[in-house]
């Protein structure tokens, strides 16, 4: 470590702390929702809650997440210090400053709008523009870890970058990509239409761009957690990652197929031709490819790792594993909540069985299964992972880490199943509270109840995770040096240049993303729509 | 993996370039094929729509779906209310004048609402404070006929349309009177929560849920606090009976005809007081 630990530091806490409270108000959401609930609480302070939840869970505790994590893989992963440091505390001070802007109207009830905005809907300006600073301060880490890897391989020359920061600044590409939809809708639509310019507003133009960085976000999310299964997992499990360049592919093909795809949350929207939609959803299909080649490339190597260990025989290898290690153990729960949650995105990312689940608690069980689940609880390994070379102290006993990741797994299957099931029934999502009296309604009551409970539990993790961190700050044991990426079973001495920077690979998103959101995006300008009243909510 | 050896990097990596580009694009092309060509096509024939339809629906340069015959509704429409919110009223309500609107409120409203917005008689509505929308709506319903009074229908049919948006500019931007604490006497606790929930049993949507400013309700409904307790009884009994009947969608006349006497009264004697 080279003296970017308060960095990191500072980073982890914003996040942590907005998820802790984020998981209050989500166990408060699932409360009021509840028969226990009824009668508690008004819908403008559901969606409130909903929104500060929303923004506190999608935006402020990934986008800190990354940006720490990205700093700390940078100076541990190169092994040089961080270049620009000082910027790299600009931006972290312009995106708390961006947190302040957007939660002072979403506390004071002038922009529940939920994150995902929603125009005609427009909330107080001051959101929008606290959730530019947050976008503004994450771009400025952008450049800097594109920076830091440039600086390396101009001192490397021909040696392959390692594969945390290779997949760090793709993950940094991607988001530039990413926020780029949002960034259109905001600035030149709904900030301009919350001002007060105009009276109507483009919704649908509003939801296509925000389609072009809805999806891809999710996997700025998920990357982290991927970068943990590729390096972390196969090291605390004793083992070598089986391959660095499908790891390096995995990325790529995030980088290229999470971006032209936005359009599957469109499906039952009006304004798209159906061959539009086809495209984007065929090539949705390919966001699956880097997903199976890493439970592929990890199980392999978990397997080596067994092996090694001393397990035999096709399945014996499993139960050698060290699964006391709370990485370890993250991964496998990871792996069970991704495959559940995977299956649940192939189903909604077809246009038929979509119109069937579309805007019930399906989607909601889907999404709180893949980011809540497996995205989360890697994000909770990669913290229990590097907390002590942050801190310089180290865990008394595993127990407790072991404890929380368990309680997170078992209360994201609880809540996330029964909301399966209920969608399927047809409970609506982004309803502040259902009448339990209506026959067809009161059925779905014990099912509410069963997933409050899993609430609770998650609850109840979130608050032993900080706890488990916070004791690290003054704990007894010094923490060991131990390395922190595995090593692959042949390390790469040399990668094609395609597989070791991203040149080429931009300019494939960038003929992708004409091909696929060039005329959706254009019809707007040829053919400009009547437009919807602007409906402000502050 | 490419050996390493004595070849150049770059001739190693031209074939990466070539390949990543070919699969990517067939890909895409084979979208395209399926998605703009093959299924639009084969959809299309089973109902009788050609192949040049059915392809330039599936792009989105023709409405509708290439799966389907296009739905046309030609039941004429029967508006309860002749406001429409386009663009171009919405931009003379942006325009409207308060001075403007205070000259003709001095001339003709005065004698009932008040100078202030502030009415004469229980049976008269408060408009101070009121939203510029909200009266622009009723002005101009009773200009078309779609709410009815005797004084009221002879005013606002004087009046054009840049004078009725100076006139709720003006009652718009009149202060708020202060809540009366001799009007805030704690309500009945049904009562709140028929504010503040509804009442889902009965399909009774709360009443805060557009009544309340910055609810995000429909722009014209009104906002209730301090509203005359008499005058609110009497709209809620006329909507209950289907006399009024200016109510987009009849929302108003349905709530209203599930309410009991008992909640009409609570619910009128609730919003003759400011929020708490």
């Amino acid at each position: 470590m080279r003296n970017v630990e308060r960095l990191c530091l500072a980073h982890f806490w914003v996040a942590f702390a907005a998820f802790l409270a984020a998981a209050v108000l989500g166990t408060w959401q699932m409360w009021v929702r509840s028969p226990l609930g009824a009668n508690v609480g008004t819908p403008g302070q559901y969606f409130l809650s909903v929104t500060a939840h929303g923004v506190s869970m999608a935006y402020v505790l990934t986008i800190f997440f990354i940006m720490g994590f990205g700093y700390f893989v940078a100076v541990t992963a190169l092994g040089r210090p961080l270049p620009g440091k000082l910027w790299a505390w600009i931006a972290f001070w312009i995106a708390i400053i961006g947190v302040v802007m957007a939660l002072v109207p979403i506390l004071m009830g002038q922009a529940s709008v939920l994150y995902t905005f929603y125009p005609p809907l427009t909330a107080s300006p001051w959101f929008y523009i606290g959730l530019v600073f947050i976008v503004a301060g994450s771009w400025i880490w952008c450049v800097l870890m594109l920076v830091a890897m440039r600086q390396w391989k101009r001192d490397n020359p021909g040696r392959p970058v390692p594969l945390a920061m290779f997949a760090t600044v793709a993950n940094s590409v991607l988001w530039l990509w990413t926020t780029v939809g949002v960034a259109i809708e905001l600035v030149f639509q709904v900030i301009p239409a919350s001002l007060g310019f105009g009276q109507t507003i483009d919704a649908g133009l509003a939801r296509t761009l925000f389609s072009w960085t809805l999806h891809a976000i999710v996997y700025f999310w998920l990357i982290p957690a991927y970068i943990a299964f590729y390096t972390m997992v196969p090291r605390a499990a004793g083992g070598r990652l089986y391959s660095d360049t499908m790891g390096r592919f995995t990325f790529i093909l995030f980088l290229v197929y999470s971006l032209p795809v936005g359009m599957h949350h469109l499906l039952m929207d009006p304004e798209h031709g159906n061959g539009w939609k086809f495209i984007q959803v065929l090539l949705t299909a390919f966001v699956s490819v880097p997903t199976l080649l890493t439970i592929f490339t990890v199980t392999a190597s978990l397997e080596i790792a067994g092996r090694l260990r001393g397990g035999r025989g096709v399945f014996g290898w499993i139960t050698a594993l060290p699964w006391q290690r709370p990485t370890v153990l993250a991964a496998g729960l990871a792996f069970v909540m991704l495959g559940f949650g995977g299956f649940g995105g192939i189903i909604n990312m077809g246009y038929g069985v979509n119109a069937m689940v579309h805007n019930t608690s399906w989607v909601t069980a889907h999404f709180h299964l893949i980011f809540g689940g497996s995205v989360v609880i890697m994000y909770f390994a990669i913290a229990y992972e590097i907390w002590p070379s942050l801190t310089g102290h180290d865990h008394a006993s595993s127990a407790p880490l072991r404890m929380q990741l368990w309680l997170w797994f078992l209360g994201m299957m609880v809540m996330t199943l029964p909301w399966h099931w209920l969608g399927l029934q047809g409970q609506w999502r982004r309803i502040a509270n259902f009448n339990y009296a209506d026959p067809i309604i009161s059925g779905w009551g014990p099912l509410v109840i069963v997933s409050l409970g899993g609430g609770l539990v998650l609850l109840a993790s979130a608050l032993l995770f900080v706890r488990n961190l916070v004791i690290l700050h003054g704990g007894p044991l010094p923490a060991l040096q131990r390395p922190l990426y595995a090593l692959a079973v042949h390390p790469p001495q040399r990668v094609p240049a395609a597989l070791n920077g991203f040149g080429l690979w931009n300019v494939l998103v960038l003929i992708l993303m004409l091909l696929a959101y060039g005329y959706p995006i254009a019809q707007f300008v040829i053919t400009p729509s009547p437009g919807a009243m602007v409906h402000r909510v502050h | 993996m490419p050996p390493t050896s004595a070849s150049e990097p770059h001739v190693l990596d031209r074939p990466w370039r070539i390949w990543a580009s070919i699969v990517v694009f067939g890909i895409v092309l084979s979208g395209v094929i399926l998605g703009v060509l093959i299924i639009p096509v084969i959809q299309g024939r089973s109902e009788g729509i050609d192949a040049y339809t059915a392809i330039c629906r599936a792009l989105g340069i023709l409405p509708g779906s290439p799966a389907k015959q296009q739905v046309s509704d030609r039941t004429p429409p029967t508006p309860v209310s002749q406001v429409v919110w386009t663009p171009d009223v919405l931009q003379i309500l942006a325009d409207a004048r308060p001075e403007r609107g205070r000259a003709k409120v001095l001339e003709v409203c005065v004698a009932c609402h008040g100078e202030q917005g502030v009415s004469v008689a229980p049976e008269y509505p408060h408009l101070a404070g009121q939203s510029g929308a909200a009266i622009y709506k009723q002005l101009s319903d009773y200009r078309t006929g779609s709410r009815t009074h005797e004084s009221m229908t002879i005013i606002a049919k004087d009046l054009d349309e840049p004078t009725l948006a100076d006139v709720a500019a003006y009652y718009a931007a009149q202060p708020k009177r202060n809540p009366n604490p001799a009007t805030l006497a704690e309500s009945p606790p049904a009562i709140v929560r028929l504010v503040e929930l509804g009442d889902p049993s009965r399909n009774i949507p709360p009443c805060a849920a557009c009544h309340r400013p910055g609810s995000g309700g429909p722009i014209e409904t009104p906002i209730l606090s301090e509203q005359g307790q008499d005058y609110i009884v009497l709209q809620l009994k006329m909507y209950a009976s289907g006399e009024r009947r200016n109510d987009v969608y009849g929302r108003m006349r349905a709530i209203a005809s599930r309410l009991t006497q008992t909640e009409i009264n609570g619910l009128a004697a609730y919003y003759r007081a400011g929020f708490r």
